[in-house]
């Protein structure tokens, strides 16, 4: 007898409901014999394709449907909505549930998955308040609908009210017929409500009266026994409520029960609704009857597996064949570019047949025709794009005008990307302005219509910090305690929870108080990975024919309105939907505003893909290692491999970049690499044959390329089964079958036995670490650009830098940056800024200076400042105040940073006469006018800003220390300590013991070859900046101090690799602030207990017993590296600044 | 130096002894001020000449006095004035009394921050300091005109003469206990408005025993309810009539509530105030044809002699029995 079939079952993708992954669901069907198991989410399909893949794996056949909130009918059955409450005064209105909730189940193949695909869409469609279908809307061929207890019918009955729920049963019936269930649950609950025998009974008695098909379901929430209390934890969640201890809670008896305990249910259900006790089998004969009617084939009807391209038509291709179309536009680019004119010509021809039959073959041609449109119309909207990633590779690509960069002339393969050996979709990444994104999404829409354009899912799932913020909140902690211990977690997995606090050193503080906080710990990992919310993948773009929404279901997104796929990338991928990647990249902004500065102020225009490949000067700056701001190389060690490296040209660029990986850091290939450069050691290749492929690299294999190329010339087996034997090798046991293969081709080929021992040593090593040249090529040509900028324009630099804010350090570094290399930073000014930070001449000095922007101030929104900017020049406060309307607290923020300092008296009073102004607008304008004397504002006598305070104003309200660092403040103190400054730091000799001190930059503990954790940090003490790293010996002393100051002083010693290349090992470390405070308060006697202090004693063994995580490439990882660390990401100007109490706000 | 600033360390809801320590105070003046819920202001013009020691010197007196007959400790302020008194009171500790004599006020004054000032809430004082007005030392600098510009033109007189160390308070003798509080605290968030009312009743039933056993009667009813980020809303009814009417209490408590309207609030805590005693036999009562109010009383005067009989808890109204 085959099992039980759960007609109604939700997974983790019902957002703060459901407690269980469908791949656990499925995988515990299999185990409790069931041979079918439905998967019904609340408005959502999202778990559908994972679903499906799990049960092919599982052998479970998959049933689809969706649990979908309907608009009734009738309008008094909407429950409480017609009763508006009174606004609360504090915490919100409840959530309002109270919508009659039916499953729908897909039956007839690929029409009844349309339907759900559409019921889905209809219910997102509003796109506020929570997803209801409306009834119109709430029709569909080949759905069964299963009315439960939450149904309006359900409720009738469990209201005791048989004969309304009859009339409500009426449209139902009239909509799906034969297709509408009775749907009883048990819960073992008390009463009448939904779980209860007593509604299950009468659901049971009704239908028969009624005629209708019955069918048991649990309702399932959550796969096993005892995981109740998650999905209290949910509920709560989902509630924004806390749970109630005097409940109810859930009853814990929705988990996947077997076949034997639903037949328990089914007995005791028939047996009080009055029938006798065999009947039971007739109701699962029914339920199992509903679930054999549902025929979804996850292959031929939801389309996993085949590819749709959008219609030839749309991309050019009307009259003609796409691949037609595609052969004549690449001899066009050939010929627009010059190749066809080149001494070389014949191997481009060659290269772009053999290309052009490699898409033939695929029948891909419409794919490249879509990709070089929609690059074509970002092109016309005056947005930058670049194309990245392996697409780079291929000529075809470049003569559409894809991708920049000439892949004949920089060696890149066709094969890396495509070829007929791989039959897998291709993937073209763009790159635009990040700032135009979503212009850029429009534009596609525009071109391909709404029908076949989507934008791609991106599940938010729970990891420790959020999953703990939802406990507590849940079990009504203290929420500044909460706070305390999510910010104290870096972000790591939430089942990580406990096994985090045993082993970080900085987490020993909440270890130590774990028990009080009793279940907190069991529920947060319970929540782990569990899906909480849904936002826009930041890239992928989901392009199609026009049976898109048959196919997927889409729902607007919060904000933008843009149409979204409910499913995330790897679904889109197994579904074969095809996905353009249109990633914004914050520096191109940034580049675009920079040319577009230099333009404005200087009337040249400035093109940025056309500037001199090889500029000295930008490789002079890249050497000197001072590449803050640039893209790529700005990071402390990608700043330490570049002083090492001494990049010269642009394929020392493209080198660096991709030898900066985990991969080869790991594998150690950077200090060979630089030995052989620097002529230190003797370049070596594994035989002569191999030396052409090496010779760019110095006989270190650095590109996936190279081992194509290796594999390739050492076998003859052809660069496209190369590249399918490259990918062969990070999986162990594929290796053991290549490493055979490779020794008797190449053994056929004639090379020695050491030979190909040493060559199979090279490739092996290598696995999968390096990197594609083709993706390093297009990563490089954004570095080039953007050093070259810094070199050439660094005014118009450090202002676009600063509007569009691409790095991975805060502003008020860039800012520290610009003022080191000479570059005016001019204040802000309401006459002279903009809404955007501009470039502009400094009369004294005659440089290029960037005035700051409006739009950063803090709280201004965009039509302020947008009206401050249009209303300049203002003559006076008044005029000012009248033209440009800036709200109360915007205005005295201006006052605060100077920006109105322009129109005479000091900050604070012009902050008085700004209020009194207000005042005054509000119709009761005092006795006293306050500006006498035209256009210069009287003085009232109040204490000006003193120097503390206007800086601690700049960070309180532009989060930068604009007019000065503000580690100056703190220089008498350094001094007394000896600390040495950055720029003295240069001197300091490998092995000097020092002591450093600046504001905390940015955090990271990335993995290492070492396999250890090391914590890198950066700072910044206005003359430069200090790398540090602290190994793991210095972190139960430091770890927690490093993560949780903004301003750090450090003792340390001086490490030298090279003459570009140095930081400091951390050996002890302070919270500046706190120090300056007691040096304020209690002069230097105060200070010495505190350094004196030991730090906590080290813990002596290793609290992670030696435990490493082996990643897929082959190199080992110490646990907790590569994790996002705890504490804040970076300082905001608030934080490094103590409020004085005169302070000036 | 002739004003005192006394506080009692009195465990907090504890202002039923306030009256007994005023008492003691009285032994010393006529002029004692009830600062309630614990202090007190004492003139001790005439007492200075009849003790023949200066007021400074009569703050040990006090304390041992209290200690003694009362188990409560107290710290002193002494000063020219009331308001110095009250300041100075801020940097004294139990056995360490702080004075101020006049001609070094300006110099004491000078470090003091603005909300130091008696008189000076927290919104006068946050104007204040957002224009580096922090210090009194720095708002006496500041111009007059300035001052009532910031605050108004009274408020920037009297602050600019208070600021300056001028002093023109007088201590005026008064009765205790102006107000009389209740709290009712949940042990984890509370969002059940039930549980709410339930709260809110057994706090109106305290404050109106208390007041009976008092013999006093309110003029208004001020609710506050605190919530777990520890930010409390507050809102105050003045009742129709003077009461200490149990069921009148909870009906203003309960329309108070209703007001806020809660939903997911995450409640903590409930207190109850009640403000404007004044003794019972001053207040009106409005007769009405109702018979239920009547009965009502008459419960509740029996409820009381049985309460006073067999303890507090020996009488609740049934809503709270279970």
């Amino acid at each position: 007898m085959p099992g039980f079939t759960h007609l109604r079952t939700v997974s983790g993708f019902s957002l703060r409901y459901g407690a269980s992954h469908p791949e656990r669901l499925a995988g515990r069907a299999e185990e409790r014999g069931m041979d079918a198991l439905a998967l019904t989410d609340r408005d959502t399909l999202a778990g559908a394709v994972r679903f499906a893949k799990a049960c092919e794996k599982a052998g479970v056949r998959p049933l689809f449907g969706a649990d979908l909130a309907v608009d009734p009918p009738e309008p008094g059955e909407r429950g409480g909505r017609g009763a508006r409450r009174r606004t609360p005064v504090r915490g919100g209105a409840f959530i309002d549930e109270s919508t009659p909730r039916v499953t729908f189940l897909a039956r007839d193949g690929a029409t009844a998955w349309a339907e759900l695909c559409r019921l889905v869409s209809a219910a997102h469609r509003s796109g506020e308040g929570p997803p209801v279908l409306p009834w119109e809307d709430c029709r569909g061929d080949g759905l069964t609908v299963l009315l439960g207890p939450a149904s309006d019918v359900g409720r009738a009955l469990a209201a005791g009210r048989p004969d309304r729920a009859a009339r409500l049963l009426a449209p139902w019936r009239e909509r799906y017929g034969d297709a509408l269930r009775l749907e009883a649950v048990w819960h073992g609950r008390t009463g009448t409500g939904p779980g209860s025998l007593r509604l299950a009974a009468r659901t049971v008695g009704f239908a028969a009266e009624q005629r209708l098909r019955p069918v048991l379901t649990n309702a399932v929430r959550y796969a096993d026994p005892g995981q109740g209390p998650v999905a209290d934890v949910l509920d709560a969640a989902r509630r924004l409520v806390p749970i109630a201890p005097a409940g109810p809670h859930d009853s814990g008896e929705r988990w996947l029960k077997g076949e034997a305990a639903m037949l328990a249910v089914a007995e005791r259900i028939v047996e009080a609704a009055g029938f006798r006790r065999d009947t039971a089998y007739r109701l699962l004969e029914q339920t199992r009857a509903a679930a054999a009617e549902c025929l979804v084939d996850p292959q031929d009807d939801i389309g996993i597996g085949s590819v749709r391209f959008p219609e030839p038509g749309l991309v050019g291709a009307g009259r003609r064949t796409a691949q037609r179309v595609l052969a004549s536009r690449a001899a066009a680019g050939m010929v627009l570019r010059g190749y066809d004119r080149r001494p070389d010509a014949r191997t481009y021809w060659e290269r772009v047949h053999h290309e052009l039959d490699i898409v033939a073959h695929h029948g891909y041609a419409s794919y490249f025709l879509t990709v070089a449109q929609v690059v074509d119309d970002v092109r016309d909207l005056g947005i930058r794009v670049a194309a990245r990633g392996s697409g780079a590779g291929s000529l075809v690509n470049h003569l559409l005008g894809i991708a920049h960069a000439d892949p004949v002339e920089h060696g890149l393969l066709m094969e890396r990307f495509l070829s007929t050996r791989r039959r897998v979709l291709p993937d073209i990444d763009i790159d635009v302005e990040s700032a135009r994104r979503l212009e850029v999404y429009r534009a596609i829409i525009g071109r391909f219509g709404a029908e076949r354009v989507a934008t791609v899912a991106m599940p938010e799932t729970y990891r420790v910090r959020h999953a703990i913020r939802d406990v507590g909140a849940a079990l009504s902690m203290d929420p500044a305690d909460i706070d305390r211990i999510a910010k104290a977690f870096p972000h790591i997995r939430a089942r990580d929870a406990r096994a985090a606090m045993e082993e970080l050193p900085e987490l020993r503080g909440i270890a130590a108080e774990a028990e009080e906080h009793g279940k907190l710990w069991e529920l947060v990992e319970g929540l782990d990975a569990l899906p909480r919310g849904v936002a826009m993948h930041p890239c992928g773009v989901l392009l199609s024919d026009a049976s898109l929404l048959a196919r997927t279901p889409v729902m607007p997104t919060s904000g933008e309105g843009l149409p979204m796929s409910q499913f995330d990338k790897e679904d889109v991928e197994d579904l074969g939907l095809l996905k353009l990647d249109v990633l914004g990249v914050r520096m191109q902004s940034a580049m675009a505003h920079a040319a577009a500065e230099v333009e404005r102020a200087t009337g040249t225009p400035l093109d940025l893909d056309a500037i001199p490949p090889d500029d000295s000067s930008t490789y002079r700056l890249i050497r000197s290692a001072e590449t803050l701001g640039c893209f790529q190389i700005e990071s402390p060690g990608q700043r330490d491999l570049v002083g090492r490296l001494q990049p010269a040209d642009f394929h020392d660029l493209v080198v660096d970049i991709s030898l900066f990986r985990p991969g080869p850091v790991a594998a150690d290939m950077v200090r060979p690499f630089i030995e052989a450069r620097h002529g230190r050691a003797p370049i070596r290749y594994p035989h002569p044959d191999l030396a052409e492929p090496l010779r760019e690299t110095y006989g270190v294999v650095v590109f996936h390329e190279q081992i194509i190329d290796i594999v390739h010339l050492m076998t003859g087996c052809g660069r496209d089964e190369a590249d399918r034997v490259r990918r062969g090798l990070s999986d162990p046991e594929s290796q053991g079958r290549i490493r055979f293969w490779f020794a008797q081709a190449a053994a056929a080929k004639g090379y020695s036995a050491e030979t190909i021992a040493r060559t199979w040593e090279i490739v092996e090593a290598f696995g999968s670490y390096g990197f594609c040249k083709a993706h390093a090529v297009a990563f490089a040509v954004p570095t080039y650009q953007s050093a070259w900028l810094k070199a050439h324009h660094p005014a118009a630099f450090y202002a676009g830098l600063l509007t569009h804010d691409p790095g991975m350090y805060p502003k008020r570094l860039l800012l520290a940056d610009a003022r080191r290399r000479g570059v005016p930073v001019l204040p802000l000014d309401v006459n002279r800024s903009a809404v955007a930070h501009r470039i502009e001449l400094e009369s004294d000095s005659g440089a290029w200076g960037v005035r700051l922007a409006l739009s950063d101030v803090h709280g201004i929104s965009a039509a302020e400042a947008e009206r401050v900017a249009a209303g300049q020049p203002y003559t006076s406060l008044l005029d000012f105040w009248e033209r440009a309307r800036p709200s109360r607290p915007l205005a005295a923020r201006l006052a605060q940073v100077g920006a109105l300092d322009a129109f005479g008296a000091n900050r604070r009073d012009l902050q008085l006469h700004l209020t009194e102004l207000q005042r005054g607008a509000r119709g009761a304008r005092g006795p006293q006018l306050p500006l006498p004397g035209g256009h210069r504002t009287a003085p009232a006598g109040l204490p000006d800003l003193d120097d503390a305070e206007r800086l601690s104003a700049e960070l309180g309200v532009l989060s930068m220390d604009a007019s000065r660092n503000l580690m100056d403040d703190h220089q008498a103190f350094l001094d007394e300590l000896g600390v040495v400054s950055a720029r003295r730091l240069r001197t300091a000799r490998h092995g000097d013991t020092v002591l450093v001190a600046g504001a905390r930059a940015a955090t990271q503990t990335p993995p290492i070859r070492s396999g250890k954790r090391v914590i890198f940090t950066t700072l910044d003490d206005g003359t430069g900046l200090v790398d540090l790293a602290f190994f793991d010996d210095s972190h139960d002393a430091c770890a927690h101090t490093v993560f949780h100051s903004w301003l750090l002083l450090v003792r340390g010693v001086v490490q030298r690799r090279g003459p570009r290349s140095l930081s400091v090992v951390g050996a002890a470390a302070w919270n500046l602030a706190d120090l300056v405070e007691l040096r304020r308060e209690g002069g230097l006697d105060a200070v010495a207990p505190r350094l004196a202090e030991p730090g906590e004693p080290p813990a002596g063994a290793d609290p992670v017993h030696g435990r490493r995580i082996r990643m897929e490439t082959g190199y080992e990882m110490h646990p907790w590296a590569d994790l996002q660390p705890p504490g804040e990401r970076a300082a905001t100007g608030r934080k490094l600044w103590h409020q004085s109490p005169g302070s000036a706000g | 130096m002739t004003i005192l600033c006394v506080r009692f360390q009195l465990p907090p809801m504890y202002e039923a002894a306030l009256p007994g320590l005023l008492g003691l105070l009285e032994e010393f003046t006529p002029v004692v001020e009830a600062l309630p819920p614990d202090g007190a202001l004492a003139d001790l013009r005439g007492a200075e000449r009849y003790f023949g020691r200066g007021a400074a010197d009569l703050a040990p007196v006090i304390r041992v006095r209290a200690l003694a007959r009362y188990g409560v400790d107290c710290v002193i302020g002494a000063g020219p004035g009331p308001m110095l008194a009250r300041m100075a009171l801020r940097e004294a500790r139990p056995g360490v009394t702080r004075a101020v004599p006049g001609d070094a006020a300006a110099e004491f004054l000078a470090d003091q921050p603005v909300a130091a000032l008696p008189g000076v809430g927290s919104r006068t004082a946050r104007t204040l300091c957002e224009y580096g007005l922090d210090t009194l030392g720095r708002v006496a600098a500041a111009p007059l005109s300035t001052l009532q510009r910031l605050v108004g033109t009274k408020a920037g007189r009297e602050l600019h003469e208070k600021a300056n160390g001028v002093d023109r308070g007088r201590v005026v003798p008064n009765a205790v206990s102006r107000s009389l509080a209740t709290e009712r605290a949940f042990p984890h968030d509370e969002l059940d408005p039930d549980r709410h009312r339930r709260a809110l009743l057994s706090a109106a039933e305290e404050l109106g025993t208390r007041l009976r056993a008092l013999d006093k009667v309110c003029r208004t009813l001020t609710l506050t309810v605190r919530y777990a980020d520890r930010s409390a809303t507050t809102r105050s009814r003045s009742l129709k009539e003077p009461t200490a009417h149990s069921a009148a209490l909870t009906k203003a408590a309960y329309g108070m509530y209703e007001a806020l309207g809660l939903q997911r609030a995450r409640v903590r805590a409930i207190t109850l105030r009640a403000e404007g005693l004044d003794p019972a036999e001053q207040a009106s009562y409005q007769l009405t044809f109702d018979p239920l109010d009547e009965r009502a009383r008459r419960i509740e005067a029996v409820a009381d002699r049985a309460r006073a009989k067999f303890g507090p808890g020996a009488i609740v109204p049934g809503a709270l029995a279970a």
